[in-house]
Parts: structure tokens; C-alpha cells; sequence
């Protein structure tokens, strides 16, 4: 059987394009090469039916197409991680919807000789031709590792090709040989020296590891006191208990202020060209249904998703050059003391630092932690960290309540992320005693040697992530956008009154000349009309029905429109308030100030204000824990598998926020705050 | 510690192994999911390690890289000294 496969491997007249799978342990490299082989051609997607990236790229050898599928790093075929029994079972054809590959190239960590053998060993038991790439070659002649490659050929049975990714050096020979095998002139791909260890009894690891060491030590001439010397003098600093969570902070804290200060201006650009385009849009066409959608629902949407783009490529370009220079697994093993308290894995420090961007990217990167459990419990206290999308929120409660201190502004903005944080750490630690029980698994992480990050893995990742973004929370984001903007538009009702009158005035006033009181006259006339629309739609009718439902945690029905808009986005508060209150759409010619005054002013029926202390930071606690963001919920969904854990997270996050705000509401008004 | 030619030698548990001193694994005392993994790693029966740094979680050299383990895990393994002058496994290395 395996004769006839690897016959089938290696003829050139096939229908199907040669299929070549990329193989390797992490850290030796192996995205680099993929990069390095394929460009800017690779596609991102998931193997069916699970959460396992499938990067796949063409490679062009002269005449012929071959197809790169890039596996996830792997120590073993060993079945012990979700990871590993995927990539075993892609490589010996075990997935319907993904046949075997043709041929494996094996990514080897020339550095790291003994412990890359290990998987190689097992890979040529396959019965699948095997090349491998001895990658980072420049690294080990620096620290003086001698490889002895005819050598190793023999002792593999297979072609080594040695190659520096990072550099290009040897991945023209790569390709040649590459273009051998494909074109079917390779036998000694496919005779290969079977290391015969998995019958061997006992420890199955020992035998191979033996195997391995045996040809190291016959292939190799090393110096190992030139060996990460570095290394071992930086990691006595960032590994330290103290000191090391120390710098954990200062770069954390950096990357803070770069996600912040950096992403501020494309986000304005980005902003600006939104409201641009919906002028232009609603100049070309004619009032109506059409073009409020295409304003208020199409443009609306587009530019409520791609405003996240800046911070989300600043977040994992950063992201990536950190893992890259071997620095975020130092900070998984200084953290992992304090998170294993909460019942988190020290990687959770990713999604949870990542969240202060978008909840979104974070769930996704969530994907570092190899076990399932301690995963879902990082993904369900995620949404809980500050996004972006509440500060508007939080910059709107502090104006209204603080608007002459700036300094005790600030430290409500500083509380409102503390909570955010704590209540997620809590979360955790409930979690871990009740729903998913046992805590995390314990520690065990590669400390790669130090090393400059590549600029071109960092931007392909960062291109990767911004693509899976707009594509995946993208659409979600838009038909919600949509649904909200239909139900603030319909049904729609005529112009009350005082609109009619405020219009017949206008008519009046150009007729008498005064053009500045004549527009004046006709925007208050279409702020009245837009306020009585949207006060009679059914996102209105929305606000009436839930009001008994929010007046404990002192809102009233028109807060509760801004609430139910917000399940689109958070920040769409603000902008339906100011449109439920009757400043207007916040086009950049009404102030925001103008918005926060209106606000102030805001009367219960009973000639109260609505918005005193209690009910501000009452809605502050409610916007800090709810779970609004729609689109999350569908990337959880996509990521857990299943609709039971986005449900619970809804029910628990949501219960969580109404509970606070009802308490944060009462204790203030009973404190005389209201 | 007291060690004859006869007596079968001494072994010390991996979490207190003193650092910088070359030890091999013998004994694994748990078989889970998380000492395959470790097995994965490198850290199986015949294995010379060395620990880099104590404490929890602690660092451990083993072939030529280092691995983060946490102190829990490193209990479950007892490893044997290597004596200054000569190295237990070069000595099991001869036929």
C-alpha cells in the first residue's frame, strides 16, 4: 500500500496540484520559511470542524504549482495536544475533507538538533516522502555548531537541505530540490531509515530520543559554552519573580501607550473619511428611505468595524515582534504564578491585554493556550477587559458628572478599567471552582534563545489578523448595523407639529432673506423630526417596553434606546442619546459639549434630571460588565464550537452588569446621590 | 549521600536538584496526558537535564533549550546526580 502512494507521490502526471506540508517544532522557524516560500499568496482558514489555523500558500517551482499547507508547530505526533492529533492525522490522509499530502518538509532547528530529530524520526515512519529544511544555519555556526549534512543525509535517509529562512541563504538549492521531488526524479525522498522505535516497550520516548542523540552526537560539533550566553544573562532579569514582572509591566504598559497614541491618528483619518463619504452620500441623494440606510446603516457600519483596524494591526504587529524575539514566553512564565491563582494559564496574558483594543482579536488570540479548558475559561472573561468601543461611553459619564475635574476624571476612567480587569480575574476564579473545575495545567513552555523579530512575519501576521477581523466580526458587524438602523427607521411616523411649524417658519425667513436663520430654523426642525422618529420606532417602542425592566438602575425609556443600540456597537450610545435627546447627529459642527449639556439638562416627567451621579455611574458599571457586542458572541461561537458558551456568556456577563448597576444605583441614592 | 558500588544510586526529585549540576531522568512517577507532554519535550527516561534556575516555576536546560516547568510537575520526576568527575550517562553508554 505504501509502495503505491509513494509511487502516486512521485509521478508527475497527476490531476491534482502537489500538495506539500509544512512540518516543524515551534520556535525552529518554520513560519519564516512559509513566508519566505510563499509571500504574500497565503491564505489563512481552519481545518474543518475545528480551530486549528491551515495556512496555505502556492509555491511556483518553474513549470510546476505546488500547494504549501502549513501545519501548526509540533513537538511530537504524539496525540497528547488537539494541535498534534490534527497534524497527524492530516499528514497519513485521516481527514475527509483534506487528503494526505504528497510529500512533508520538515522544518529542523539547526541549533536545536537532539530535540528537532525527535519529530523527524517520527515522520519518516509515515510512508511519506520527506525533504528537510536544516533552517537557521547562520544561528548555528555563530554559536559554533558544526553539522556534518552528507552525514546526516545518510544517517536520515533523506535529502537535508540546509537553508537560513530569515536570510533567503539556501532556499534557491530548497527550491531545486523541491522542483526534484515534484517532478518525481527523488528516490531517496521516499527511502528513508525507519528509526523503529514505536515497538519498542517501555518508554517509547526513550528509544527515539536515543536514536536522536545517536546521530547528533555522529553529525554534530558543538561548543555548548558558546551557547546562549545571552540568553541566560537576559533571562536572569525577566524571569526573576520581581524584577521580571517589573519589565512584564513596563513593556506591557508600552505597548499600552503604542496601541493608544499610535492608533489615534488613522482612527481619525478613518473617522473623518466616514463622515466624508456619508455627507457626499446624502448630498447625491435624494432624502429618503435609501439613503438614511446607506448613510446610517452601510456607512455607518463599514466605518463602526474599520475603525478598530488601527489598533488591531498595531496590536499584533506588536504582538508578533515580542514572540518573535522569544520575549511572550518569558512573560507566560513570569505570569503564570499570579494567573494560576485565578484559575487562568500565564498565556491569558495575550488575550486579556489584546481585549483592551477589541474583544474580537482577542478571543482569536486566544489560540496560544493549548489546552481547551483553560482556553474557554480565557475566552469567557475576555469581553470583560475595556475595548475601545466603551471609552467613548466612559468619556461621556465622566464628562457629565465631572466636567470640571479632569483629574478626578481621569481617575473614574482608571477605576472603570480596574474593574473591568478584577471582575474578569474574579470571574476566572469562580469559574474555576464551579463550572470548570481543576484549574489550569501546569506550567511547561520552550524558552527559545533571544533573537531579532522579523519585520516580514510580523507584517504578514498583522496583515492576517486585520483580514480575519473584517471578515469575521465585518459581516457580523454590518447586518447588526443594519438590523438596529431599520428598527430605529420604521415605522416611520410624519414631522410632529412644531417640525411643521419650525419649517413653515424657515420658508418664511428665506423668503425675507435671512438665510443664516432660515438653516438654523430648518436644523432644529430636522433634529425635532429625527427625535420623534426615533422616538416612535420600534427601537422607541424597545426603549418603552424594557423601561420597567431598567428604572431600578435609574433609566429611563430613552437610555434604554441608547442601550438596545448599542448591541451593534457600544459606543452607538452616545450618538443615539444625542439624537433621543435632541442635539442632533454629532456631525462634527455640533460639539460634543453641546451633546453633554443637552444631557445635563434632560428632565424626568417628573422635572428631575436624569442624569445625576448615581444614574451616571450606574450606567458606567452596566457598560464596564454587559455583554453587548453581538459580533463577540459570534466569534466565540466560531471558537468554542458550540452556541451553549457565547449563551452563557451573554446570561453571565449581562446578569453581572445588571446586578452592579442596580446596586452601584440604590447604595448612591440612598447615600442622597441622586 | 553515601553512595557504593552496589547500592542502587541515590535519586533526587527534578524541583530539588541543586542548579547547574547535570543530572539524568530514572523515574517518572505519574503517566498523564501532561508527562507525555513533558516526554514530548524531552524530559523521559535516560535524558540528561540540568536545572538553569529554582524555584516555581523553574527553568530547566534540556538538550540544547530551556523549558519553563512548573514546580508541580517537577516533582513527579527523580533524576540522578551525574558525579563531578564523570557523567552517569556517558558511563551507561558503554555496552
Amino acid at each position: 500500500m505504501s509502495r503505491s502512494r509513494n509511487t502516486a507521490a512521485a509521478s508527475p502526471h497527476r490531476h491534482h496540484a502537489f500538495t506539500l506540508a509544512l512540518v516543524g517544532n515551534p520556535n525552529s522557524g518554520k513560519t519564516t520559511l512559509f513566508n519566505a516560500l510563499t509571500g504574500l499568496r497565503a491564505k489563512t482558514a481552519n481545518f474543518a470542524g475545528t480551530t486549528v489555523e491551515r495556512k496555505v500558500g502556492r509555491l511556483r517551482l518553474g513549470e510546476q504549482q505546488v500547494v504549501l499547507v502549513d501545519l501548526p508547530g509540533l513537538y511530537s505526533l504524539n496525540s497528547s495536544s488537539p494541535d498534534e492529533r490534527l497534524a497527524s492525522d492530516v499528514l497519513q490522509g485521516r481527514l475527509a475533507e483534506h487528503p494526505a499530502p504528497d510529500a512533508a518538509l520538515v522544518v529542523v532547528d539547526a541549533t536545536n538538533l537532539e530535540r528537532n530529530l525527535f519529530l523527524v524520526s517520527q515522520l519518516l515512519e509515515l510512508d511519506c516522502p520527506v525533504i528537510v529544511a536544516l533552517n537557521m544555519m547562520d544561528m548555528a555556526r555563530r554559536d559554533g555548531i558544526e553539522i556534518d549534512l552528507e552525514q546526516l543525509r545518510a544517517e536520515l535517509g533523506c535529502v537535508v537541505m540546509p537553508v537560513s529562512a530569515r536570510s533567503g541563504a539556501g532556499l534557491a538549492e530548497l527550491k531545486r530540490e523541491l522542483a526534484r521531488l515534484v517532478g518525481g526524479a527523488m528516490p531517496e525522498s521516499v527511502a528513508h531509515r525507519k528509526p523503529e522505535c514505536g515497538n519498542c516497550s517501555g518508554c517509547s520516548f526513550q528509544a527515539r530520543y536515543d536514536w536522536t542523540e545517536e546521530i547528533s552526537t555522529r553529525v554534530m560539533d558543538a561548543e555548548s559554552s558558546r551557547r546562549s550566553a545571552w540568553t541566560e544573562k537576559i533571562d536572569e532579569v525577566v524571569t526573576h519573580p520581581v524584577a521580571g514582572v517589573a519589565v512584564f509591566l513596563m513593556v506591557m504598559m508600552a505597548l499600552f501607550a503604542l496601541i493608544f497614541w499610535a492608533a489615534k491618528i488613522p482612527m481619525d483619518l478613518i473617522d473623518h473619511l466616514f463622515a466624508t463619504v456619508g455627507t457626499g452620500v446624502t448630498a447625491l441623494l435624494p432624502d429618503g428611505d435609501l439613503q438614511s440606510m446607506l448613510v446610517n446603516g452601510v456607512i455607518a457600519g463599514v466605518g463602526g468595524i474599520l475603525i478598530f483596524l488601527p489598533q488591531i494591526c498595531i496590536l499584533f504587529f506588536a504582538l508578533s515582534l515580542l514572540e518573535d524575539t522569544g520575549y511572550l514566553a518569558r512573560a507566560a512564565f513570569v505570569m503564570d504564578k499570579v494567573m494560576r491563582r485565578f484559575g487562568l494559564p500565564g498565556k491569558a496574558f495575550v488575550p486579556m491585554l489584546s481585549a483592551h483594543a477589541c474583544a474580537i482579536p482577542a478571543i482569536l488570540s486566544a489560540r496560544v493556550i493549548e489546552n481547551p479548558r483553560d482556553r474557554l475559561v480565557t475566552i469567557l472573561i475576555t469581553p470583560l477587559m475595556t475595548c475601545s468601543a466603551r471609552i467613548p461611553v466612559y468619556a461621556m459619564v465622566t464628562a457629565l458628572i465631572l466636567p470640571q475635574s479632569p483629574l478626578k476624571a481621569a481617575l473614574v476612567f482608571t477605576g472603570a478599567y480596574a474593574i473591568g480587569i478584577l471582575t474578569a480575574l474574579g470571574c476566572a476564579l469562580l469559574f474555576k471552582h464551579t463550572l470548570l473545575p481543576g484549574g489550569t495545567k501546569p506550567l511547561m513552555i520552550e524558552l527559545p534563545p533571544y533573537r531579532l523579530p522579523g519585520l516580514r512575519v510580523a507584517l504578514l501576521h498583522t496583515l492576517d489578523r486585520a483580514k480575519m477581523f473584517v471578515k469575521q466580526a465585518g459581516t457580523v458587524i454590518l447586518v447588526i448595523s443594519l438590523a438596529l438602523w431599520a428598527l430605529s427607521h420604521y415605522p416611520q411616523s410624519a414631522p410632529p407639529a412644531p417640525a411643521l411649524a419650525l419649517q413653515a417658519q424657515a420658508a418664511q425667513l428665506d423668503q425675507a432673506g435671512d438665510a443664516a436663520q432660515a438653516s438654523a430654523a430648518r436644523a432644529a426642525a430636522n433634529r425635532l423630526t429625527a427625535q420623534y422618529s426615533l422616538q416612535h420606532s420600534f427601537a422607541g417602542q424597545i426603549g418603552h417596553a424594557i423601561e420597567p425592566l431598567i428604572r431600578p438602575l435609574g433609566y429611563d425609556w430613552q437610555i434604554g434606546i441608547g442601550i438596545f443600540s448599542s448591541f451593534a456597537a457600544r459606543e452607538v450610545i452616545v450618538s443615539t442619546l444625542a439624537i433621543v435627546y435632541g442635539v442632533g447627529e454629532d456631525t462634527g459642527d455640533t460639539p460634543r459639549t453641546s451633546l453633554y449639556d443637552t444631557l445635563r439638562r434632560a428632565q424626568r416627567t417628573d422635572g428631575s434630571p436624569v442624569f445625576t451621579t448615581a444614574t451616571c455611574l450606574s450606567l458606567l458599571v452596566f457598560y464596564i460588565l454587559a455583554a453587548q457586542c453581538l459580533s463577540t458572541q459570534v466569534v466565540v461561537r466560531r471558537e468554542t464550537n458550540s452556541w451553549k458558551w457565547p449563551l452563557f456568556q451573554i446570561a453571565y456577563m449581562s446578569g453581572l452588569a445588571y446586578v452592579a448597576a442596580l446596586l452601584t444605583y440604590q447604595t448612591l441614592r440612598w447615600l442622597g446621590c441622586a | 549521600m553515601i553512595d557504593s558500588a552496589s547500592t542502587a544510586p541515590a535519586l533526587v526529585r527534578l524541583d530539588q536538584l541543586p542548579p547547574n549540576q547535570c543530572a539524568v531522568v530514572r523515574h517518572i512517577a505519574i503517566d498523564d496526558e501532561e508527562t507525555q507532554r513533558l516526554k514530548t519535550l524531552g524530559v523521559c527516561l535516560g535524558r540528561r537535564v540540568e536545572i538553569i534556575k529554582r524555584g516555581d516555576p523553574l527553568i530547566l536546560r534540556v538538550f540544547g533549550s530551556r523549558l519553563g516547568l512548573a514546580a508541580s510537575l517537577a516533582r513527579q520526576v527523580q533524576v540522578e546526580v551525574c558525579q563531578p568527575d564523570q557523567c552517569v550517562l556517558r558511563e551507561n553508554d558503554r555496552p
